[in-house]
């Protein structure tokens, strides 16, 4: 069964670099009616500079549909990004509001883990299916029987992270500093430490941190003191540079590696010299090549001045995913829980996307390594 | 590693301390808490990010924000807080009126800069670390500790032995005495608010250069712990928030030190409440700006 997916995704892959133009024309079941589908996404408040991304690629994605880019066999459809202001209570309302309005029959988002774990509830209760686009923490399927995500969970990703630098490096000792007030950070290093233990890593010491927290240099020195082999950050961007920042200044020799948070095409020019090499274990790579990446990234940067982030990626890649539920003629609730159930291979800029048995997106993690000006593949 | 932690501790310390001084100097001489302060603080980064953008030199671009910084103050005074004063509103107002113009402020903020983290792109920041030892700092952070000690000392100075301070003093005191005796009100509070919000400005736009980041929502990251700072210290006393602002900066850095860095603001927070519950006017008591 596993064997037969992984060929079908790898045969529409090839299809799909082969033939990048290819779009359906033909007029579907739902051509000619209007679906609207809501998003739920924190444009303003702490969370904002990943809402935004969010917000934009939803944009670009409203754009694409009317210019046929993306296709839904003649379907209107659109996207109704509202903002939750980072603020769990707004979240709920929302839910709220999409699930009472009699026209929705999807919500995309919210923008963190622990608002799903408040929100998501409502949607269940009222059998509204939810996509996650960046709610990675553990758990997040769990909330119901129609709630997915395209965003890979950290469970998926750091495991290969662990594996393929222990390959390399082949390092003994450890030290982790994470977040520990945020669902996903908190995550990551929960995750980082099992993965570590499997493979006989020592760690040598645990540091936490809280979000919004730019001072890092105490925790550094005396992780330094330790000496490891390998520095663990479970972090979010903002954090993250900061952290490989203050640890090249205090004059860290050591490898470091991360998660999905320190996928910013940004790392390099904001962490500085000092980054090159960090290892990146992430659900997406702009320089990417599957099809339609690169029209992404080229509209994405026409559209808003710079590069799209991971955010962006997978919230195009939900869009993706919602237009050919559309163009399939899944416009209903109902249709579209059975419609995310049962899809079998979607092409997205993420790659070809499906889901488990437990609704979450099954693709392959890139695992990456921080070089001037970017990221390449790690070897 | 101790020696590094002590510094560690002194240069969080020093941007706590300049922080909260601004914020003491306003409650001790109105009796209100003044949390678009923080506002201010972020405001002033983003001033200083736009004005080396456009090619100013750095001391050029700190000396001009500084002084922005201090005609926001005025204006913020100017708009939320004096017409109050006329009406005597109290304290509580006052504080809600201050709430709003942090929130415009951000909004204003937002509206101009967005939401996205930026940076400066300076050759200073990417100076290689000094070393001493077994202890390391950079050419800025040596460079901000001096300057916020020194904008300490000057605001000490001004306060004790200049006719304006006397006159700050004065109405921290008594405002109808002082205005008995010929102190203009409006003029000296208007000076107080120029001076506490171009230390503030002074702050943030250290603690964005230190950390090479200014955020809309930085302000908001230090509130609080500038809030603890001179409650600790003593409402309204100067030499209270510079002890409080290197008390916490200590704490938070030692606690990191000895394996409690997910107890860090517990503890720290639960060090302020210990000295509160043996002196709860504070480490200097209220009303200590009077004898600054």
């Amino acid at each position: 069964m596993k064997r037969s997916l992984l060929f079908s995704i790898a045969a529409v892959a090839a299809l799909a670099v082969a033939m990048p133009g290819v779009a359906a024309t033909v007029k579907g079941p739902a051509a000619g009616k209007t679906v609207k589908i809501g998003v739920i996404a924190d444009v303003t408040g702490a969370a904002a500079v990943y809402g935004v991304s969010q917000k934009n690629a939803y944009d670009l994605a409203n754009d694409d549909l009317k210019s046929g880019r993306i296709d839904t066999g003649g379907a209107n459809l659109s996207f109704d990004v509202q903002d939750a202001a980072s603020d769990g209570n707004q979240v709920v309302n929302l839910f709220q509001k999409f699930t009472t309005d009699g026209t929705t029959p999807l919500v995309l988002g919210p923008t963190l883990s622990g608002e799903a774990k408040r929100g998501d509830p409502v949607a269940v209760r009222a059998s509204m299916p939810v996509l996650g686009t960046s709610t990675t923490a553990d758990g997040i399927t769990d909330l119901g029987p129609c709630v997915f995500r395209v965003s890979l969970s950290e469970a998926q990703v750091i495991p290969t992270t662990v594996a393929k630098t222990h390959a390399l490096w082949k390092y003994k000792t450890a030290a982790i500093i994470y977040g520990d007030d945020n669902a996903f950070t908190k995550t990551n290093g929960d995750i980082f430490k099992d993965q570590l233990d499997k493979a006989g890593v020592q760690i040598v010491d645990t540091e936490t941190f809280h979000q919004g927290d730019k001072d890092f240099q105490a925790s550094l020195t005396k992780i330094q003191a330790k000496k490891p082999d390998v520095l663990v950050i479970g972090a979010l961007f903002p954090e993250g540079t900061k952290i490989i920042e203050q640890a090249t200044k205090l004059g860290f020799k050591t490898h470091m590696m991360g998660g999905n948070g320190l996928n910013s095409s940004q790392m390099y020019d904001v962490a500085g010299p000092g980054a090159r090499g960090t290892v990146v274990g992430a659900a997406w790579f702009l320089g990417g090549g599957y099809s339609g990446n690169a029209a992404f990234v080229a509209n994405y940067k026409k559209k808003f001045g710079s590069d799209p982030d991971q955010f962006a990626a997978q919230s195009y890649a939900a869009a993706q995913v919602a237009a050919e539920l559309v163009r399939a003629g899944k416009i209903t609730k109902a249709d579209m829980c059975t419609g995310l159930r049962d899809l079998h291979i979607v092409q997205t800029v993420l790659g070809p996307i499906a889901f488990d048995a437990n609704r979450d997106v099954r693709s392959a993690p890139v695992i990456l390594q921080i070089v001037k000006g970017g990221f390449a593949y790690l070897h | 590693m101790i020696a590094q932690q002590l510094i560690n501790g002194l240069l969080l310390g020093a941007v706590y301390a300049l922080f909260a001084i601004g914020y003491t100097l306003v409650f001790g001489v109105l009796d209100i808490l003044n949390l678009a302060h923080a506002a201010i603080f972020m405001l002033a980064a983003f001033a200083t990010w736009s004005m080396l953008g456009a090619g100013l030199p750095l001391p050029l671009a700190f000396l001009l924000a500084v002084v922005l910084a201090g005609i926001l103050g005025v204006l913020l005074d100017r708009i939320a807080f004096a017409p109050l004063r006329r009406r005597n509103a109290g304290t509580l107002i006052p504080l809600i009126s201050s709430i709003g113009m942090a929130i415009i402020f951000g909004a204003i903020a937002r509206g101009i800069y967005g939401v996205d983290e930026r940076h400066f792109t300076l050759p200073l920041l990417d100076a290689p670390p000094m070393r001493f030892g077994p202890v390391t700092f950079t050419t800025v952070e040596i460079s901000i500790f001096a300057l916020a000690i020194v904008l300490m000392l000057v605001l000490t100075y001004v306060m004790r032995a200049t006719p304006l301070g006397r006159r700050i003093r004065a109405v921290a005191e008594d405002s109808v005495a002082a205005q008995l005796l010929g102190v203009n009100l409006e003029h000296t509070i208007g000076a107080t608010f120029f001076i506490a919000s171009a230390l503030g400005g002074a702050a943030g736009i250290l603690t964005a250069l230190q950390y090479n980041s200014v955020t809309v929502d930085m302000g908001g990251q230090i509130e609080l712990k500038g809030l603890a700072v001179i409650i600790l210290g003593g409402m309204g006393s100067i030499t209270g928030a510079v002890i409080g602002g290197f008390v916490l900066g200590g704490v938070e850095t030692l606690a990191i030190a000895y394996n409690l860095s997910e107890w860090r603001d517990a503890l720290a927070f639960g060090v302020m409440f210990l000295i509160l519950i043996i002196r709860p006017r504070g480490i200097f008591g209220k009303r200590a700006l009077r004898a600054a």
